[in-house]
């Protein structure tokens, strides 16, 4: 029951302090920019294995901070009290998105030939091409990808700019603009989280579609977000921060990725069930190649992995208030990952895994670089938001 | 932990309405709802009751005659072999979603906005259901061959396709049903006890005795209810997605165009919540017009929330839609693509039935945006009139799913129109008579809000709760 009181005097402002991390930000810089400069070796000399493996990576953290805004947004939309203390995290992690333009660039300038076949095919020469080159063209397909940045650097700013100007004078005006902001976020992270979904990866083969696409790309973001977010918080903690977030926290946060572990396993079997069984060689295609070989194994070991290994362990409340949230919050971000190599690799290598040090050195450069930038956010701003008129009910938490 | 100088003010355009209004007491609550179950019978119930049954028994004589005389006095055709019938089914079953959604999934994210709306609207739920069971039961012709639904050892070792999702469709639905059951009937034990004790009349404390099942309200007695109560909301939460999923499986699995797409199981999900809600509140509107006693426990607020979810869901019933038509193009495939652009779109003039689509397109995508206006929410008649465009426009989305994908399907020569037969329009007339006269029952019997669950969010429950401080606080 809920406090009647509507004054109180708020905890002090958190303020993080680089030194309590040592030469982490160092080592992140480090390894962001040689992981990107063992990239740019493949760039040169194996141009397709580097447009692959840059996709992969690129996917991955941008999925993740796709899903950051959605949680950032929803929290707005909902008028939610249980997330203020650690919101401020979810929207440091989503302001990393306008980066993600600049890290998209080496593959729509230099690489899109490799990625999508259809990018060089004439006119005239597949009748299926051309029945979507509406759709499915140079200039149409340079604009959305401009547009989902656009939309998603601006959602995202807008919410973090809004949010650290009510640290100052926690003022409610902010709240209602950021409600209005979160609800916005919503419909752009759905529609451009979709169709990035069906530009970037239904597109590796751009005879194959699936409806479902979007969804399930955003069931795999917003799970592996929430993930993230348990692992920033606990770090925090660790290092003396944030003590007022608690078990109760860690539950509801928990409960989410219960809940997503679920939506993907929904998504992605309604998905597979429903090609499978409808047999259409168009549509099988996909799965066709990620069940032959030795794709097969990494296929059954996603299934096992991203839902049924992390279903039971969530479903206990001891999981979700406990040490151990952390260890299932770094299983379901491998398990994105290797989600999302399932995705994009097989299109390149369609007989079989064929690991690649540009995998590791992509991932390791736009991890490391992301991580080095999420750390320059942090010290930014108040570590959580210290005058939002909803901090008491999330102080006062209970499940 | 240190403190910083400023204080922190909930302003005052932030601080939370109470969910009960007016700081009504725990005895008023009780007093006013089981009032409506112990009051003389008032007049208007049976001006409604008597016109609504008398609507259920011409559908049951319809269901008669249909049985009698085979599904061929139905307007079925070769072509259109599935028309009003699963159109109905899918309609009734999907409005059997928003009482355990707002039961079950509201229950587990503790919305406590929930409680003045749950047991309504469950029961609704329930007698939605039974309305969707009639179809699949009497469209097999053969009604007595139903048995064969389920797959019960027989002499002759024939069993049911288990690879058919009409299969699976009878198993999500009967699971479904015993399950929600279930759930409202533990919800309603301690009411029931409520009930029996005010009780005047013999019989009726006879038998409100015997369903409230012995309950004292002891401390024991609440532990094994909560822990069976979010057991429950626990089992419910899968089925309240697995049933629509399933029904939709009906239609995906298929390689028929228009049906076969994998967006198709959380789309009827989303669908059916949105038609489930625009249900509750069609019956729950008019309910507390008649009784006015109820304005402080179904307040603006209510109706508000129910309103953005109608909203939030028909957006996402628009993205579904609008994905379709886009992988419709995307795909290239001819027959898909003829049948979303030219079928139901229209172009060309080619669509019999695409005037159903545009209507299903006002009513669920249009239709709800006027909720986007925060007034629009909290007038009453307007939310009406939108939840009736809703209720129109979902019963068409089956409709056009259905029909245009069968009337039109690959072959241009045995296309072929479908109309209703009048035995088609009575059967569907006489489910709402039957949906509604169950309901009235349930008014008049049963306590339509739950009271003991309303009590819980009022400030009284509160075990820190100061009256005289409050008082004192208002000055």
């Amino acid at each position: 029951m809920s406090d009647h009181s509507h004054e109180i005097t708020p905890p002090a402002a958190e303020k993080f302090d680089a030194k309590h991390i040592g030469g982490l930000s160092q080592i992140l810089l480090v390894c962001g920019v040689g992981g990107i400069g063992v990239s740019a070796i493949g760039f040169f000399v194996a141009r397709q294995q580097f447009a692959f493996s840059w996709l992969f990576a690129f996917t991955y953290f941008f999925t993740i901070c796709c899903g950051a805004l959605f949680w950032t947004s929803l929290q707005h939309a909902t008028d939610s009290e249980w997330s203020v203390l650690v919101r401020r995290q979810m929207e440091n992690l989503a302001k990393l998105l306008p980066w993600f333009a600049l890290l998209f660039l080496p593959l729509i300038l230099f690489c899109a030939p490799y990625l999508w076949k259809w990018w060089n095919i004439a006119p005239g020469v597949d009748p299926l091409l051309d029945f979507k080159q509406g759709y499915l063209n140079h200039t149409f397909f340079y604009a959305r990808a401009a547009g989902y940045f656009l939309f998603l650097a601006w959602v995202s700013h807008s919410l973090w700019k809004r949010s650290t100007s009510q640290d100052a004078d926690g003022a409610a005006k902010h709240t209602f603009a950021m409600r209005k902001f979160g609800i916005g976020g919503i419909v752009v992270v759905a529609l451009a989280i979709s169709f990035a979904g069906f530009d970037w990866l239904m597109g590796l083969d751009y005879h194959w579609f699936s409806t479902m696409w979007g969804v399930y790309v955003f069931a795999g973001a917003a799970g592996s977000s929430m993930s993230l977010l348990v692992l920033v918080i606990t770090v925090l903690k660790s290092k003396g921060y944030l003590k007022l977030v608690n078990s109760e926290h860690y539950h509801i946060m928990g409960k989410f990725m219960l809940a997503f572990s679920i939506f993907w396993a929904y998504i992605g079997y309604s998905q597979y069930m429903l090609i499978w069984y409808a047999n259409i060689p168009e549509e099988t295609i996909y799965f066709r190649i990620r069940n032959t070989d030795s794709w097969w194994y990494f296929s059954q070991f996603l299934v096992i992995g991203r839902f049924f290994l992390p279903f039971p362990v969530l479903l206990m409340q001891a999981t979700k208030k406990t040490k151990y949230i952390n260890h299932v919050a770094v299983w379901i971000l491998v398990m994105q990952l290797l989600d999302i190599y399932v995705i994009v690799l097989p299109a390149l290598h369609r007989t079989g895994f064929r690991p690649s040090l540009f995998d590791l050195s992509a991932l390791v450069g736009i991890g490391g670089l992301m991580g080095w930038l999420f750390l320059r956010n942090l010290v930014q701003s108040n570590l959580f938001p210290t005058r939002d008129p909803r901090l008491l009910g999330s102080i006062k938490l209970s499940n | 932990m240190a403190e910083s100088t400023v204080t922190l003010t909930t302003p005052p355009e932030l601080v939370r309405v109470p969910l009960v209004t007016n700081d009504r007491k725990h005895t008023w609550i009780t007093d006013k709802v089981s009032n409506i179950v112990e009051a003389r019978t008032p007049l208007w119930w049976w001006m409604a009751f008597l016109p609504c049954s008398l609507i259920a028994v011409i559908g049951l004589l319809c269901i008669g005659y249909q049985i009698s005389n085979g599904v061929g006095v139905w307007g079925e055709n070769k072509t259109v072999g599935w028309a009003w019938d699963i159109t109905n089914f899918v309609f009734w079953i999907g409005i059997g979603h928003a009482g355990t959604l707002i039961s079950a999934i509201l229950f587990l994210t503790r919305q406590k906005w929930r409680t003045s709306i749950n047991r309504a609207a469950e029961a609704m739920t329930l007698f939605a259901v039974v309305c969707a069971g009639i179809f699949p039961g009497i469209h097999v012709g053969r009604v007595w061959m139903a048995w064969f639904l389920a797959p019960i050892p027989n002499a002759n070792g024939i069993w049911p396709n288990f690879r058919s999702p009409l299969l699976w469709d009878v198993f999500a639905v009967s699971t479904y049903f015993t399950v929600s059951v279930l759930f409202w009937y533990t919800g309603l034990v301690p009411d029931l006890a409520t009930l029996r004790d005010r009780a005047k009349s013999r019989v009726a404390k006879y038998l409100y005795g015997i369903f409230a099942l012995g309950w004292r309200g002891s401390n024991r007695q609440w532990r094994h209810y909560e822990m069976a109560y979010l057991l429950l909301a626990g089992l419910s939460t899968p089925l309240v997605l697995s049933v629509h999923s399933v029904v939709s499986f009906d239609f995906a699995t298929s390689i028929m165009p228009g049906w076969h797409t994998t967006i198709f199981p959380p789309y009827f999900v989303a669908g059916a919540i949105f038609g489930g809600f625009a249900m509750v509140l069609t019956i729950l509107l008019p309910s507390r017009l008649l009784y006015p006693q109820l304005d402080d426990l179904v307040t603006r607020q209510h109706v508000d929330k129910m309103a953005k979810i109608i909203l939030l869901t028909g957006t996402i019933v628009g993205y579904a839609y609008l994905t379709e038509l886009f992988m419709a193009y995307y795909g290239a495939n001819k027959f898909e693509f003829f049948t979303f652009f030219s079928a139901r779109i229209g172009i060309n003039n080619s669509g019999w039935y695409s005037w159903a689509y545009y209507v299903m397109m006002f009513c669920n995508v249009i239709s709800p945006q006027l909720f986007w206006i925060k007034s629009m929410r909290t007038n009453y008649v307007a939310v009406f009139i939108v939840c009736m465009f809703v209720n129109v426009g979902m019963w068409f989305e089956r409709f056009v799913i259905i029909v245009t994908s069968l009337a039109q399907d690959f072959l241009p020569s045995s296309w072929h129109h479908y109309h209703p037969s009048w035995v088609e329009i009575w059967t569907f007339v006489g489910t709402f008579g039957i949906f509604l006269s169950l309901f009235l029952l349930f008014m008049r019997f049963l306590p339509m809000i739950c009271m003991f669950e309303v009590k819980l969010v009022t400030p009284e429950a509160d075990p820190h709760h100061h009256p005289k401080k409050d008082q004192e606080g208002q000055h």
